[in-house]
């Protein structure tokens, strides 16, 4: 078998494809999102990326009420959804993820977050905007969840948009064996990775994991591809890394290459209500709030 | 505003105050004086037309024209506004708008009492000039008007879908006709041979013709002679005309104590008394002819959205740079001159006096659209230093007027894309953009030269015009397409008005078992109203030359001197002939039919009855339907679903407009330009199996419906794209707006990404974009706060206006118009 047709064939989980991207990498950008984190960060705006599978959620300002429609009841066969005082509620632990009741709704309420799609199909998409990449210096950029989870996915997608001459950029964690980034590098034109703080502890009680792996993978990468242009962001959660010196720490580790660019992310909670259609509680108090002085300063101090 | 909310040089103007004035204190304060008073009606044109009207009848309508135009050149109060550099204005100070009782004088015993409390566009009128109006303009007109006639020899079934009362006064919505609106649709004038030649040359060439006439010849005795005797006189007029602002300045100046004003009205004298008779010597002067050029055009005629201001950084561009290099301008001053020439502008309101007419171009709507950029007659770049001034201008004194156009090919230097970027980060809708790759070639395979295809001009909303190659063309028929769509769920009838058949009766849907017999139905219904269109059409062409004539258009046009005939005859050797017709409620028809196609006859999730029980009932009790058909495939997010039955609606128009291009000689184009029209078009429209609710705006030009297109702004530009049927060349323009949020423009990443959309809209070939670049709570607050948000300009559809200035229902359409936001 022709090993490109192949790649073309396979298949992965992925739950939002978004054109018109103009942050994430060089020019408009369409991004592809793969499901599946090694990471739980608490301040995550994508929720429904974390877990490797579909799954359902529920938006209640989408549904039409029980009483005008009430189609998602009668066919959940779990109990997950319930009626009480005219309302819907959803109870995420007797959902058995069948998703009868996101066929029956017609509201878009009831929603699956990912599907499975295959590699041909997402590029066709992605081409589809072809004609602004070319303009403006853009392409495709694999995000997450985090890009590489689906690692064999991943870097198929990557290898067949090579060959349709797309250009290449993934946001990654950079938590996972450094063969993993090492093999994704060689069919990229850009690497975009997160540092989020130099403290192990800190690091796994606000994301899950230990930063020592993410550490090293950055090293490595840097010394293997001194060519290829990088962007370390820094996602700035207030009262979790924003003081000057955790800044400062991440900055200095950043070698001061001209291909190597560093980035301060404003926090928002934007992703907050997802976490409610997930049945799941959001991990940051309700007042923690981004403070565009203190991060003026920042970025001034980052430079 | 929440504190993250990114906010766009005119929202931060606007919301903290910041306006800068220094060196502009003049304009400011002219400005300021009059920016927000109700218009005033002005009758002294219709009256002074009138009087030479009543004594030359039986005259050749060119000549008689001529003759009224020399008598209000004559009678009429002459004007030099305070503090202006500019001699000239058609009213009294102050907003205001004239009248034109040969097109609508028909309607001024309803109206006219009443324009001060009319919501949409109000105007006031002096009691003294309202009598004026009743007692000596209307009753001259009473039968003789342009719109009476219309009414009276539309045949019965084409009155029908016309008119909805017997004076016609109410339109029907359907196929609606504007010809009554204005005399001709939007034109240029040829300013660059006046600033060249002066009128005593032009007069000269007329002496020279009239010289050459054999008199023998019945022709040239009957029709040639008092054509030229026509042009004669029109050329006296503008002259007199002109003199007597020289006059005015002079008896100013000595009158004046102050020092300063003394010298610049004697200077206003000077220059009067050089142009429009002389050729100008420098930029003062061009800008002062330009300027009579067009003031008289207004006096001339009611051209649609009145008289555009062509290629100005072409034909300005010579003495610009002559004066520049002679040390005797600078830029300040050129800029001071020309902002002058915007804020006379900006006080001379196109007055619709049919309550309809208003509701097609809210918000004291008038384009006197500025062209910059594009390319030379040769073929290159034409993009010069005023070009540059023109953008800068905007960004500094973002007035509504004039509408600026900029035109784009695939050769526009960086720098000019760069300017028109900030330009339109700026947040007030200027410039808007036309594409020369699809202009220049559409009008090239239509029959005009290249050298004049490449050397159009932006004119009116989205049009372009050839001075010396187009002729007029009749104000045109807006179809609204929505009603073929639910005339073919009700065998031939509308909802609003009853059990009258107003389309074909194509059968019970209901009894349709495949799409291709529902989608034949449709087609059926659609070409129906195409034909009574174009029908329409060729009753309104061969009506408008025995109404209207325009000498002084004429004079300035090669080919009607050299023909002897006035620009309004119907067709005119060498000319090109545009026709178009509206297409309203593109998106709405769209995503209904693929909603049809989807779920009735593929998925059969519905069935027929179940939707139109629905829609009937507009939804009320049929909730889970309305969601499930407005999920369907859209219009707008570049599906191909959507976008294939988009393409044939298209096609559909296309082919029939070829059998009447045949059949006319005329070339019959579809246009998706609906203005404001959407809004009213939508009123007789009910629900619309897209989910869309009963009387609600239809989905506007050849843009999504409002909340349709959430695939983002390239998505937009695809649809758009794939929609079109570049294999066709019956087709102009369409309208196409993107609003953006001045978050995903912000910064130096953000000017490259409008760049790189501009860029690639370019390529796509599509005709016109325009960008609302503003924040959905600013447009919310200026709602609550109409008085705190004045200033606040909005892009509406190939204008931009006053967001305060528009009714309601216009206001909420541009606040649901998708924003697009980064992601």
């Amino acid at each position: 078998m022709n090993p490109d047709l192949n790649d073309e064939q396979k298949e992965g989980i992925v739950f939002n494809i978004q054109k018109f991207s103009v942050h994430d990498g060089e020019g408009i950008r369409t991004l592809v999102f793969l499901k599946g984190c090694p990471l739980r960060c608490r301040w995550c705006s994508n929720p429904e990326s974390q877990r490797m599978k579909p799954e359902h959620a529920f938006n209640p300002s989408r549904c039409l009420t029980a009483e005008l429609c009430g189609r998602c009841l009668k066919v959940c066969k779990t109990g997950a959804l319930s009626l009480k005082d005219g309302f819907i509620l959803f109870d995420v632990r007797k959902c058995k993820q069948c998703m009868a009741c996101t066929e029956a709704c017609p509201a878009g309420a009831q929603t699956q977050y990912g599907s499975v799609m295959k590699i041909k199909d997402i590029l066709d998409k992605v081409e589809r905007d072809a004609v602004f990449f070319s303009r403006s210096g853009g392409g495709l950029t694999l995000s997450g969840g985090e890009a590489l989870a689906q690692f064999d996915f991943a870097l198929a997608l990557l290898r067949a948009a090579r060959k349709r001459a797309l250009d290449t950029t993934i946001e990654t964690c950079g938590y996972y064996p450094y063969e993993h980034m090492h093999e994704a590098c060689r069919y990229l034109n850009k690497l975009i990775m997160d540092i989020k703080m130099l403290d192990p502890e800190k690091h796994k009680q606000y994301t899950g994991v230990d930063n020592a792996l993410i550490l090293d993978n950055f090293k490595r990468v840097v010394e293997d591809f001194p060519e290829l242009p990088i962007l370390v962001r820094t996602p700035v959660i207030p009262g979790v890394n924003d003081s000057d010196e955790e800044i400062m720490a991440i900055r200095n580790l950043i070698p001061r290459r001209p291909n190597i660019e560093y980035e301060l992310l404003t926090y928002h909670r934007l992703g907050q209500p997802k976490y409610g259609y997930l049945g799941r509680g959001y991990g940051l108090d309700a007042d923690v709030v981004a403070d565009k002085e203190r991060m003026r300063h920042l970025r001034e101090l980052a430079k | 505003m929440s504190e993250t909310l990114t906010l766009s040089p005119q929202e931060e103007r606007i919301i903290n105050k910041k306006v800068d004035r220094h060196g502009r204190e003049r304009v400011y304060k002219i400005l300021e004086r009059n920016q927000f008073t109700i218009p005033y009606v002005d009758v002294e044109r219709a009256k002074y037309f009138t009087e030479s009207m009543r004594e030359t009848e039986g005259e050749l309508l060119t000549l008689r024209w001529a003759k009224a135009l020399k008598n209000v050149a004559e009678k009429m109060t002459v004007w030099i506004t305070p503090d202006q550099l500019l001699a000239g204005r058609v009213g009294k100070l102050g907003r205001y708008g004239i009248l034109y009782p040969e097109i609508d004088g028909d309607f001024y015993r309803e109206v006219l009492g009443n324009l001060e409390n009319r919501d949409k566009s109000p105007f006031k009128i002096d009691p003294a000039d309202l009598k004026t109006v009743m007692e000596e303009i209307a009753p001259y007109w009473e039968g003789k008007t342009y719109h009476e006639q219309l009414n009276k020899v539309l045949p019965a079934e084409l009155r029908n879908v016309t008119y909805d009362d017997e004076r016609g006064l109410k339109s029907k919505f359907v196929v609606s006709e504007t010809s009554s609106y204005r005399s001709a649709l939007q034109w240029v004038p040829d300013y660059e041979k006046v600033l060249k030649r002066g009128f005593i040359d032009i007069q000269n060439e007329v002496k020279e013709r009239l010289a050459n006439l054999d008199l023998s010849n019945s022709v040239d005795l009957w029709e040639k002679k008092p054509f030229l005797d026509a042009m004669y006189i029109v050329c006296d007029a503008i002259m007199i005309w002109a003199k007597r602002h020289a006059d005015l300045a002079r008896d100013m100046a000595a009158k004046e104590s102050d020092p300063v004003r003394k010298a610049e009205l004697e200077q206003i004298a000077e220059t009067c008394e050089r142009v429009p008779a002389y050729p100008a010597r420098n930029f003062r002067e061009a800008v002062q002819c330009q300027w009579f050029v067009q003031l008289f055009s207004r006096i001339e005629q009611k051209a649609s959205a009145i008289i555009s201001n062509g290629r100005m950084d072409q034909y300005l561009y010579p003495y610009y740079k002559k004066d520049i290099e002679d040390g005797t301008l600078t830029k300040a001053q050129a800029k001071e001159l020309l902002e002058c020439m915007w804020v006379e502008m900006a006080q001379f309101i196109d007055l619709y006096i049919n309550p309809e007419g208003v509701e097609f171009q809210e918000g004291y709507a008038h384009w006197e659209a500025v062209t910059i950029g594009g390319q030379t007659p040769q073929g290159e770049d034409a993009t010069n230093d005023l070009s540059y001034l023109f953008l800068e201008s905007k960004r500094e004194f973002p007035l509504n007027y004039p509408d600026l156009a900029a035109r784009i090919h695939s050769r526009t230097p960086e720098r000019f894309l760069y300017e028109v970027a900030l330009t339109i980060k700026d947040g007030s809708g200027f410039p808007k953009l036309i594409n020369d790759e699809e202009v220049v070639f559409l009008n090239t395979v239509k029959g005009c030269p290249v050298n004049e295809a490449l050397d159009y001009a932006v004119s009116g909303c989205t049009e372009t015009r050839m001075p010396n190659r187009d002729t007029y063309t009749s104000g045109c028929v807006y179809v609204n397409f929505a009603t073929a769509l639910e005339m073919t769920l009700y065998n031939g009838r509308m909802l609003y008005y009853g059990d009258e058949k107003i389309g074909l009766e194509t059968g019970d849907p209901t009894t349709f078992t495949t799409w291709d017999e529902f989608y034949n139905a449709y087609k059926a219904q659609q070409i129906n109203l195409l034909h009574k269109a174009f029908q329409q059409q060729v009753v309104v062409d061969k009506l408008r030359p025995q109404h209207f004539a325009a000498p002084l258009s004429s004079v300035l046009h090669n080919l009607c001197m050299e023909n002897c005939l006035d620009l309004h005859t119907e067709k005119i050797p060498g000319g090109v002939d545009y026709s178009y017709f509206e297409f309203l409620g593109y998106g709405t028809i769209v995503d209904s039919l693929a909603a049809i196609k989807k779920l009735v006859f593929e998925e059969k999730k519905l069935t027929m009855q179940q939707v139109i029980d629905a829609c009937r009932a507009d939804f009320k009790g049929y909730e889970p339907i309305r969601e499930m058909l407005s999920h369907a495939p859209c219009y707008g997010n570049d599906d191909p679903y959507a976008d294939s039955i988009a393409k044939d609606v298209d096609r559909i128009c296309q082919l029939e407009a070829i059998k009447s291009t045949k059949e006319r000689g005329v070339h019959v184009d579809v246009r998706y330009v609906p203005i404001t029209s959407h809004v009213p078009f939508g009123q007789v429209v009910s629900a619309t199996p897209n989910g869309r609710h009963a009387w609600t705006a239809l989905s506007d030009g050849s843009s999504a419906s409002h909340g349709a297109d959430t695939n983002g702004p390239t998505a937009v530009l695809l649809s758009n794209y794939h929609s079109k049927n570049y294999d066709l060349i019956n087709r102009a323009s369409r309208l196409l707006n993107l609003k953006l949020s001045p978050k995903s423009v912000a910064g130096e990443a953000g000017t490259k990404k409008i760049m790189n959309i501009i860029r690639t809209w370019c390529d796509l070939k599509l005709w016109h974009l325009q960008f609302n670049i503003v924040n959905r709570e600013t447009l919310e607050k200026a709602q609550k706060d109409p008085a705190n948000y004045r200033n606040l300009l909005v892009r509406i559809a190939g204008y931009s206006a006053y967001f305060c200035d528009i009714s309601r229902s216009l206001q909420n359409d541009i606040i649901e118009r998708t924003e697009h936001e980064d992601f």
